[in-house]
């Protein structure tokens, strides 16, 4: 779907690339995390493949085409959701909606959406009245109003409570499903290890991993076993390497002993997020 | 170019549900009571004042504020990544304004037909509404390019006021020297009044030519070559960048 080549791009006041020559490719049906800290280039990269950003080096395709030769016709095929409010606040949902729908040739109808999303009832409210929750759930009904091929989702559960975080989740799912892509980006790694088949991690402007979350948990992971369990009133930790999983030595401790916790050793999306970038996550 | 009309329609609607349309007619409501009181032989000095001032300050003022909303609430990048060209977004700001200045027009030539029995040639008018409100929305959207706020959209339209509107006024109440002031005529609301006065009294045929083409031509420079070219710039200083 998307094809990055030796990706680099300086802004004009800037004496040093933000951008330092990345590649990457983003399959057809894939939801892609693209994560790192703050300043990183992510937002940068994110605005090039968005064609808000024009005069880079390298190569960017989409669709098996050099991604300069789209007119502005490409956002008929993309939605992109920023992570700010970005509504008319004295222009109630339903009109914000309708007022965008215009712009494109093949609008869907918002209804379905609305009702999911837990906005129907407040779709004749102003939207400058709505809570930051309500205006990020706007925000993605936004982008997915013309039905796009592409979505591209800057922080989309950041400022949701759990229950609309779920069904923004099980939507972003169910969009990949019916084949579309997805570009994220997002500070809560268990909303990127939940929905993300690869993620990459740039940092500086050069990117350090690409990878299924999976992959890398085992990369950066200890291949082992932790055990805890009770003996004469203490709590025992011991760890086992896989191999040792294998031995009689385990499997008696699990039949003889009082076991509180069994846990692999595999590491978190967060720590491999620290380990790679260097940088802790807020909040 | 087939966003243009809902584009239209909607900063129209906007206009409306920001109350910016009601600050509009407030003022044409003070230029028509204005008008209303005026003896009939006054008033061919007065109304070209009427027209340059709302095509000229009104406009920069609507466009502004126009742009501080869409700055305050980020929806210029949420239009940027729709398939809205930048010719579509510009141009549609400016047929707004043009419209905004033509419904003026109409009015207060409606109140000075019906009430006043004072007719003038409504085409010239109509034209001089036309080009002098577009070369002052790109005026207005160049302004606001360089405006942090609303306070700063005001500092600079004062700023333009005092550099190009004043010298207008003092000249037409004879406060500046008859030599310098035939000069003017490069200031924007200057070759304005011209426009608009030609459509009301007896004007020199080279003055309304030359005011005719130099604004025409300032358009153009000011579209081609300042505002569209910035116009990303602005949208992605909108966006942190």
């Amino acid at each position: 779907m998307i094809k990055v080549k030796s990706l680099k791009f300086r802004y004009p006041k800037n004496e040093d690339y933000t951008v330092k020559g990345i590649d990457f490719e983003i399959a057809k049906g894939e939801i892609f995390g693209f994560l790192g800290p703050s300043g990183a280039g992510k937002s940068t990269t994110q605005r090039l493949l968005i064609k808000l950003l024009r005069d880079f080096e390298g190569e960017v395709e989409y669709c098996g085409r050099p991604l300069k030769s789209y007119n502005d016709e490409f956002y008929q095929d993309i939605g992109v959701s920023f992570e700010m409010p970005i509504s008319f606040s004295k222009l109630t949902a339903m009109e914000n909606l309708d007022f965008f729908k215009q712009l494109y040739r093949h609008p869907v109808d918002v209804e379905p959406m609305l009702k999911r999303i837990g906005l129907w009832d407040d779709r004749d409210k102003k939207a400058g009245e709505f809570s930051k929750g309500m205006k990020i759930r706007l925000n993605f009904v936004r982008a997915l109003l013309n039905n796009p091929k592409m979505l591209f989702l800057d922080e989309p559960t950041n400022g949701l409570d759990p229950v609309n975080a779920r069904i923004m989740k099980d939507m972003i799912l169910e969009f990949r499903e019916q084949g579309g892509t997805v570009f994220l980006t997002s500070h809560i790694m268990s909303d990127v290890d939940e929905l993300c088949d690869r993620v990459a991690f740039i940092v500086d402007g050069k990117l350090q991993e690409i990878d299924s979350p999976r992959n890398l948990k085992i990369k950066y992971g200890k291949r082992t076993v932790k055990v805890e369990y009770k003996e004469e009133g203490q709590l025992i930790q011991r760890e086992f390497t896989m191999d040792e999983i294998k031995t009689p030595a385990f499997f008696e401790l699990l039949q003889n002993k009082d076991i509180e916790t069994l846990h692999s050793g595999e590491t978190t999306l967060e720590e491999i997020f620290i380990k790679v970038t260097g940088v802790h996550l807020r909040g | 170019m087939d966003r243009l009309i809902p584009l239209i329609r909607g900063d129209f609607s906007r206009l409306n549900k920001y109350n910016l349309f009601a600050a509009n007619f407030v003022v044409m409501l003070v230029w028509a009571t204005l008008v209303w009181f005026i003896d009939a032989g006054q008033l061919k000095q007065f109304v070209p004042v009427v027209f340059v001032t709302d095509s000229t300050m009104m406009t920069i003022l609507l466009v502004g504020a126009t742009l501080f909303y869409e700055k305050q609430e980020h929806t210029v990048n949420s239009v940027m990544v729709s398939p809205v060209t930048e010719d579509e977004y510009l141009m549609a700001k400016i047929i707004v304004s043009v419209l905004n200045s033509l419904i003026t027009v109409v009015i207060i030539s409606g109140i000075l037909y019906f009430v006043k029995d004072v007719s003038y040639n409504y085409l010239l008018i109509a034209l001089a509404a036309v080009i002098v409100t577009t070369v002052h929305t790109l005026i207005g959207i160049f302004l606001s390019y360089h405006a942090k706020n609303f306070t700063a959209v005001l500092i600079n339209l004062m700023v333009y006021s005092f550099v190009c509107l004043f010298p207008t006024l003092f000249a037409s109440f004879g406060l500046i020297n008859a030599k310098v002031a035939k000069y003017l005529i490069v200031l924007p609301p200057e070759a304005a009044n011209i426009l608009f006065g030609a459509g009301i009294k007896e004007t020199e045929l080279w003055k309304l030519v030359f005011g005719f083409v130099y604004l025409i031509a300032l358009a153009f420079v000011l579209y081609r070559f300042i505002v569209k070219p910035k116009f990303n710039d602005y949208v992605m200083r909108e966006m942190g960048v």
